[in-house]
């Protein structure tokens, strides 16, 4: 899984966000390390939802602009899930080898 | 009207424009709430008075903004003609065969390895290798490159480094573009570069490598079934063969290394094929793998008549190279490849069916 694509999901795990609470809690996220721009933001939502692992939510109109919400399905909360293990097990590894505290393997 | 305003309906008039990019279903859904989220995004940044650094660092904000509209319309875009060629019939007949996907897995790890020595083929760098190692004193290395070269020099080693960045679906799109290429660069004078068979080995072999690398699981399936030993003796055979053979101008500068090479080059074709022959993801893989390789059968053809009989370039080729005798095997060859799969998809469809219906039978006849 990409590095986009894990923190749009990890920011959709926490509730329905639409497009630049997306951008901004992902910029959040990393510390400010991934800034997603709107054509990579809408290009991965759109694959997130081809995909099954991201789905449209309710829509609302603010100062005239329409914002759509997006969530994210169980398929997407499994994938987020399987991930992270896999994630955490790599890091467990890595901080075992490297000798820092909390290593596993 | 404010300054503020009027910068965003400025904003908005352009981001409106580059959202004519994108597909017409997707516009139709997501345009109004891109818009927002770009003006939004807009004004969460500082303002400040207005200066020389500041105005350029808005204005590189908004470059960056728009190629990122733009890259991610030619990302959906691309996806959407990729599902739309995967539903074709004949090709989901193909790919969804194990054997066959396994198959395009390996060829999308070989024909991205033989484009990059066909490439270093154009600058003899394995004719000069190959010349130090026998003593034959036929190459030295050539730098020199033209317009006609470019799209071999630049997309092989594209593809291959997008390859081992793991972005397959744009490495395919490099390969397509390598094959564009070269039939664009083909066409000046017009036609006569197609009937060269080392053009017509590099155009088929850029658009087998993009076939492969579109609808197969990928080069790491690929590599898992090659083995390393075994993607190691296929680099070994592509580096003798681009030694001892093909690119560009090789026919007119001189023999290379004469008959023993070209002796050297059947072997190395006939034990490969007699390797594939054991398997049947292996068979697969050479059937797909002959598609390319037919106009270079022509090429050394060539060569082995230019050996034998006269000097190269003099039309002592057994059998003249042509468009039709170059383009047609392989297009035969590809359309065999569908057909047949899709008969055997359909027998087996059919023999499914029989043993469903053969079982379901006296279920259905008890329960009754």
């Amino acid at each position: 899984m990409q590095e986009p694509t894990f923190l749009i999901l990890t920011a959709l795990a926490a509730g329905a966000q639409h497009g630049y609470g997306i951008m901004t809690d992902v910029a959040r996220i990393s510390d400010g390390r991934v800034r997603l721009r709107a054509g990579t933001l809408y290009a991965a939502l759109d694959r997130l939802k081809a995909d099954g692992l991201v789905t449209g939510d309710k829509e609302e109109v603010v100062d005239g602009r329409l914002r759509r919400y997006y969530r994210i399905t169980d398929e997407g909360t499994a994938k987020l899930a399987a991930e992270v293990r896999r994630l955490r097990a790599n890091a467990a590894v890595a901080a075992c080898r490297l000798g820092l505290a909390g290593g596993t393997a | 009207m404010s300054v503020t305003a009027n910068r965003e309906s400025r904003m908005e008039r352009r981001y409106r424009r580059l959202l004519a990019l994108y597909p017409k279903d997707h516009r139709r859904e997501h345009a109004e709430e891109m818009v927002g989220v770009l003006l939004a995004a807009d004004g969460d940044a500082p303002v400040r008075a207005p200066n020389p650094a500041a105005w350029a660092r808005r204005f590189g904000r908004h470059t960056a903004d728009m190629a990122d509209l733009a890259g991610g319309a030619l990302r959906i875009r691309g996806r959407v003609a990729l599902n739309r060629i995967r539903r074709t019939r004949w090709l989901s007949v193909t790919v969804r065969d194990r054997r066959w996907s396994d198959a395009l897995s390996v060829v999308s790890v070989i024909a991205p390895l033989l484009l990059l020595i066909a490439a270093l083929t154009e600058f003899r760098i394995p004719q000069a290798v190959a010349s130090s190692i026998t003593g034959h004193p036929h190459w030295g290395v050539s730098a020199t490159l033209g317009l006609a070269d470019l799209p071999m020099a630049a997309g092989a080693p594209g593809v291959i480094l997008l390859v081992f960045l793991g972005l397959r679906r744009l490495a395919a799109l490099g390969a397509l573009a390598t094959a564009i290429g070269q039939i664009a660069a083909g066409a000046v004078p017009a036609f006569a570069g197609y009937a060269d068979p080392a053009v017509a080995f590099t155009v088929l072999l850029s658009c087998t490598a993009a076939v492969a690398l579109l609808f197969s699981p990928g080069p790491d399936r690929g590599l898992a079934l090659l083995t390393r030993s075994g993607t190691a003796l296929v680099g070994a055979g592509a580096l003798i063969l681009g030694g001892f053979s093909l690119g560009g101008d090789a026919w007119s500068a001189g023999q290379v290394a004469g008959l023993p090479a070209d002796l050297l080059i059947a072997a190395v074709l006939i034990t490969a094929a007699a390797a594939c022959l054991r398997g049947p993801v292996s068979r697969r893989a050479l059937a797909l793998l002959a598609i390319p390789v037919i106009p270079y059968a022509f090429l050394w053809q060539e060569k082995l008549a230019a050996d034998l009989f006269g000097q190269p370039g003099d039309g002592s080729a057994v059998i003249p190279s042509s468009i039709p005798l170059l383009y047609l095997p392989p297009l035969l060859l590809a359309s065999l490849i569908l057909t047949g799969t899709w008969f055997a998809r359909r027998r087996a469809g059919e023999r499914d069916r029989q043993v469903g219906s053969a079982t379901s039978g006296p279920r259905s006849a008890m329960s009754a």
